[in-house]
């Protein structure tokens, strides 16, 4: 039998137990297994859930609204203001910022001048009451963290006003919506029309192979240009936030299609099918219990791989204008701003939802190769 | 002999290929006109080599294959079917009855289903059980026959040799108590001592189950240990069918005479190169005229090449299908005695039991 | 793991799968994975008209070069495996004579179409210029044949060949082996799990288990005495066409994976005579029954071999 007991006299129980838990072991779990071991994985995932977490929870980590209604006139192109907690005045428990005042006057030839008061304070508070927000549908006003009087910009504003830090993190959430949209809708429409290719395989899939590739070939850029030429004025920033969402997961089905459909056509004509069919299994019944499990660890590895490729694209879109706008604050929204050559001289604080914009790519790309390598040997295991 | 509980008329299974020259498609004629009886409560051997249509066959039976022509009938006291023709619900009742072991241990068992599910897995679709608790049970009940405990129900393939994904792939085939059961090379991927472990499990079962089995295989030597009545395949055709000992005793198409000598024997002295056969198996696209061995037959005449034969009797319950066989019937044997080996190979049998 | 190999012997090298005897035969070539680590005191020898090599030695590409396919050439169970898909046969065969010797490609040319005929191909200038999907699995295997004795190597590695094809045409390529053993004078290697190819084709047998020989000797010594409890085993196992009345008796148990060799004699697990106390823990020697009939087995002294 397979009980290793018997074969050697000196194997702990230990052993036993652990050989036990392998052979037991469904699929997920040992993916598990194999990608914990994995550093650079391990890395990236604890990034990407600090990064969507982040996100997920702005509204009440970021003190301020992203839109125009939450920026300070008085603060504008503003540097990013570090928290202190001591300077020439003195060592204060409570981290603080300094006061600044906006001025105009005769000396300054008219034009807003923005003065740092170094002797007035402003003392960081937390859990104040701040701008309103919705969040889960309800409305709150607690923020994270705030100041006692006016505002803290920790990333800078931008030339109206706007604090960098809370659009930043809003615009992680709004990208990593679309994405999620755009995948799931890709992933839906994969998994029907590359299953039904791959099961029934003959002229159905000819057909739909004729179609898939005629969606592959579509250029994205010109059919976005068409699209935005198309979008009526009137709609709200949320409906163009879904149609932009929606078009990305209806031009990015066609690669996963493909990857379904080639594991169907070489699974289906396994002996395991067939047993199932001559007990009378349904199409429903084979595809759903085993060609599905079969699969489906490629399949996770192609969610998160496809992930970053929508963020870039919704990015690269919003950039170049044929996607989301304000107030829909996003990534590629808010590099709209930075081919001044003004900022590029004067403002780099612009730049640091670059930063995050990098990092959550990467995360997204190592969780990706962990996944897909923590998923290949359990295809070999059997063998 | 007993009543037939499976018996196939002209059975012919064709596959049209796509291609080939216009007007003319070439059909792959993978099973050509048999008619076989297997008796009930038999282990029916099927013999042949690559391209002869036994595998073919055997699906056809399970409507695994599609029937080109002919009819299948099974019988077996409760019901009677025309296989070839019902639909639905026969069907339904039909392949509780009649269920395949495959030849892969491998290939057969779904990869991501613990053990419990895929033995279960035939109740479940078929609708034979009322609860989980019940198919816990039936599940349990003919795993234990199998040599399968609770243990090993909850662990996946991955995690078993060859020969116990071969228990547990008969487990899943027995566990909705068909009455009969093709078995599909089942031991062909397993090596010598799984495989005469695996023979022994198939025939205990047969006698607790009250099974009856078609016994697909390439391999000569098994079907003679295990199979009471064998039938020889060559490209879709029956060349010979009669019971295990007359057959090996005394066989009477040149075929079976050369496949039997083909067999490397255990005896390092008896190195006869008699019959052995030239050439390749035709393609089955493009078969022979006439009788399809005569291709590759050391005694095919002119007459061969033009008349196809039909299956004649030659014996009680024996038929070949060979134009010349009675005058090529020697009283002696060209085959293998059955009882009276000589005394050196009776020297390893003692020498080998430990 | 010891043995020695005549020129003009057939060896055969039986033995279940997980039993060692297809790493053992790519040693001799050193084709094992890169992570192969072969014990501390191996040697391999061959014995060639310059002088003895040493394989364990051989490190670079060029070097194994002799060895590959030039004085050992290898033959498997699936022909397609051998001829690359794309490529003519013949174009395969003018490269594997090319590399190894220094003919000219019309002269090579001739001698494959001459192999392929000597290994009975019909119409041999045809097939040169074929490809390997063209033929059937039995002239596939004869090309394959034809390929690996076209460097006249000294050594032919087959493992498996005949596995995978059906009866008559295995009696066909075990016909055409035999031949060319006695006109080329090559030793031959012969892994197969079936003992009746054995008894056939080989001059002397080596019984495998868990990566240890456990019995050797000439094939009919070895066949009509066996001595190791495996080798019974396997025997018993057999079903053979003799006596259709005896049963199948399968080795108990099953195969230990390699991760858990047992300790002392691997077989002990499964062995219907084992020893209390010693065969869990010694590892157990040769013991030479008569001049080339050896046995691992603690209970070799009891056994009375009849000649």
């Amino acid at each position: 039998m397979g009980d290793t007991s018997a074969a050697s006299t000196l194997t702990p129980a230990i052993d036993q137990q652990r050989r036990e838990a392998y052979f037991t072991a469904s699929q997920g779990q040992l993916i598990w297994t194999r990608f914990k071991k994995q550093k650079s994985a391990m890395a990236g995932a604890l990034v990407l859930a600090a990064l969507i977490f982040s996100g997920f929870f702005s509204p009440f980590l970021t003190p301020y609204d992203p839109t125009i209604a939450g920026r300070d006139k008085s603060y504008q192109n503003g540097a990013p203001q570090i928290p202190k907690l001591w300077d020439e005045n003195g060592f204060s428990a409570r981290p603080f910022i300094y006061s600044y005042e906006r001025t105009r006057s005769i000396k300054t030839n008219f034009r807003w001048v923005t003065t740092i008061r170094r002797d007035k304070r402003r003392y960081l508070t937390f859990l104040p009451e701040g701008d309103k927000y919705r969040f889960l549908g309800m409305t709150f006003r607690r923020h994270l963290f705030g100041v006692d009087r006016g505002k803290m910009h920790l990333f800078g504003t931008d030339s109206t006003g706007k604090d960098i830090f809370s659009r930043n993190f809003h615009a992680i959430n709004t990208s990593m919506a679309v994405g999620t949209i755009g995948v799931l809708i890709a992933f839906v429409m994969a998994l029907i029309i590359g299953g039904v290719s791959g099961f029934y395989g003959g002229w159905i899939d000819s057909v739909l192979q004729m179609i898939t590739d005629t969606i592959r070939t579509v250029p994205a850029i010109p059919l976005f240009m068409a699209l935005a030429a198309f979008i009526p004025d009137v709609w709200s920033a949320e409906m163009r936030f879904f149609f932009i969402s929606t078009i990305l997961g209806l031009i990015g089905w066609p690669t996963l299609a493909r990857r379904v459909r080639t594991h169907l056509l070489t699974e289906r004509h396994q002996e395991y099918v067939l047993a199932a069919q001559l007990c009378g299994a349904t199409p429903g019944h084979i595809i759903r219990r085993h060609l599905l499990p079969s699969f489906t660890s490629y399949i996770i590895v192609d969610l998160v791989i496809s992930f970053p490729y929508m963020v870039l694209s919704e990015t690269a879109l919003s950039f170049i204008g044929l996607g989301l706008k304000d107030p829909v604050n996003s990534l590629g929204v808010m590099l709209q701003n930075v081919t001044d050559a003004d900022v590029l001289l004067n403002y780099q604080w612009y730049f640091i939802p670059v930063i995050f914009f990098i990092a959550l790519v990467l995360a997204f790309v190592f969780v990706g190769d962990g996944l897909r390598d923590a998923a290949d040997p359990y295809a070999g295991a059997g063998k | 002999m007993s009543a037939p509980l499976i018996a196939t008329r002209k059975l012919s299974v064709h596959y049209p290929l796509r291609g080939g020259i216009i007007g003319q498609r070439p059909i792959v004629r993978a099973v050509d006109s048999v008619s076989i009886s297997v008796p009930k409560g038999s282990f029916f051997g099927l013999v042949g080599e690559s391209g002869s249509g036994k595998t073919t066959f055997g699906r056809a039976l399970l409507r695994a294959a599609p029937i080109s022509a002919g009819d299948v009938v099974y019988d077996d006291g409760e019901v009677r079917y025309e296989v070839g023709r019902i639909q639905a619900k026969e069907l339904k009742s039909y392949r509780t009855r009649a269920q395949m072991i495959f030849q892969d241990p491998y290939a057969a068992l779904s990869p991501r289903m613990t053990v419990r599910d895929i033995i279960a897995e035939p109740l479940e679709v078929m609708g034979l059980t009322e609860s989980r608790e019940q198919t816990d049970l039936q599940v349990r009940e003919i795993a234990a026959k199998c040599r399968l405990n609770l243990e090993h129900l909850r662990r996946f393939p991955h995690a078993f040799s060859g020969g116990q994904r071969q228990r547990i792939s008969i487990a899943r085939t027995l566990v909705a108590r068909p009455r009969f059961v093709v078995a599909d090379e089942a031991v062909a991927a397993l090596d010598v001592s799984i495989q005469a472990d695996v023979l022994n499990l198939l025939q205990a079962l047969q006698q607790e189950l009250g099974l009856t089995y078609l016994f697909i295989s390439h391999d000569l030597s098994v079907v003679a240990h295990i199979c009471d009545h064998v039938a020889v395949m060559y490209l879709g055709q029956v060349m010979e069918s009669a019971p295990t000992r007359e057959l090996f005793a005394a066989p009477r198409h040149p075929y079976t005479k050369a496949l039997m000598s083909a067999i490397p024997s255990l005896d390092p002295d008896r190195r006869d190169r008699a019959q052995k056969l030239e050439g390749e198996i035709p393609s089955p696209t493009d078969p022979p005229s006439g009788c399809k061995f005569h291709t590759r037959c050391p005694v095919a005449t002119e007459q061969c090449r033009r008349e196809e034969p039909r299956l004649t009797r030659a014996g009680e319950d024996h038929e070949v299908a060979c134009l010349r066989w009675e005058e090529l019937f020697e009283p002696t044997p060209g085959g293998l005695p059955a009882h009276r080996p000589p005394p050196e190979i009776r020297g390893v049998r003692e020498a080998g039991n430990t | 793991m010891s043995f020695s190999l005549e020129a003009g012997e057939v060896m055969g090298l039986v033995g279940e799968s997980g039993s060692g005897k297809s790493v053992s035969a790519r040693s001799l070539m050193k084709l094992n994975a890169k992570n192969a680590v072969y014990g501390a005191d191996t040697k391999i020898t061959l014995h060639l008209d310059d002088g003895p090599v040493d394989v364990m030695a051989l490190e670079t590409a060029r070097d194994m070069k002799i060895v590959r396919g030039g004085a050992i050439s290898m033959i498997f169970q699936e022909p397609m495996a051998s001829f690359a898909p794309a490529i003519t046969i013949g174009s395969q065969m003018v490269e594997q004579l090319q590399i190894h010797t220094d003919m000219t490609r019309k002269k090579a040319r001739e001698v494959s179409i001459a192999m392929l005929d000597r290994v009975g191909i019909s119409d041999p200038a045809k097939r040169f210029t074929q490809y390997a999907f063209e033929l059937s699995g039995g002239m596939r295997q004869r090309a394959m044949i034809a390929m690996a004795l076209s460097t006249r190597p000294k050594l032919l590695i087959a493992d498996e060949p005949t596995t995978a094809l059906d009866v008559t045409i295995q009696a066909q390529v075990l016909d055409l082996m035999k031949d060319l053993v006695a006109e080329f004078g090559m030793g031959i290697i012969f892994i197969t799990h079936d003992l009746g190819v054995i008894a056939q084709i080989a001059d002397t047998v080596a019984v495998m288990y868990l990566g240890r020989l456990v019995e050797q000797g000439p094939v009919r010594e070895v066949i009509r005495n066996p001595v190791h409890p495996y080798t019974k085993g396997l025997l018993a196992a057999l079903p053979q066409l003799d006596d259709l009345d005896a049963e199948l008796v399968p080795v108990a148990g099953d195969i230990p994976s390699p991760l858990e060799r047992p300790a002392g004699c691997v077989f002990h697990t499964r062995c219907g005579v084992a020893i209390d106390g010693v065969c869990q823990r010694v590892v157990p020697l040769f013991t030479q029954l008569s001049d080339d009939h050896r046995v691992s087995c603690h209970r070799a002294s009891e056994q009375q071999v009849v000649v």
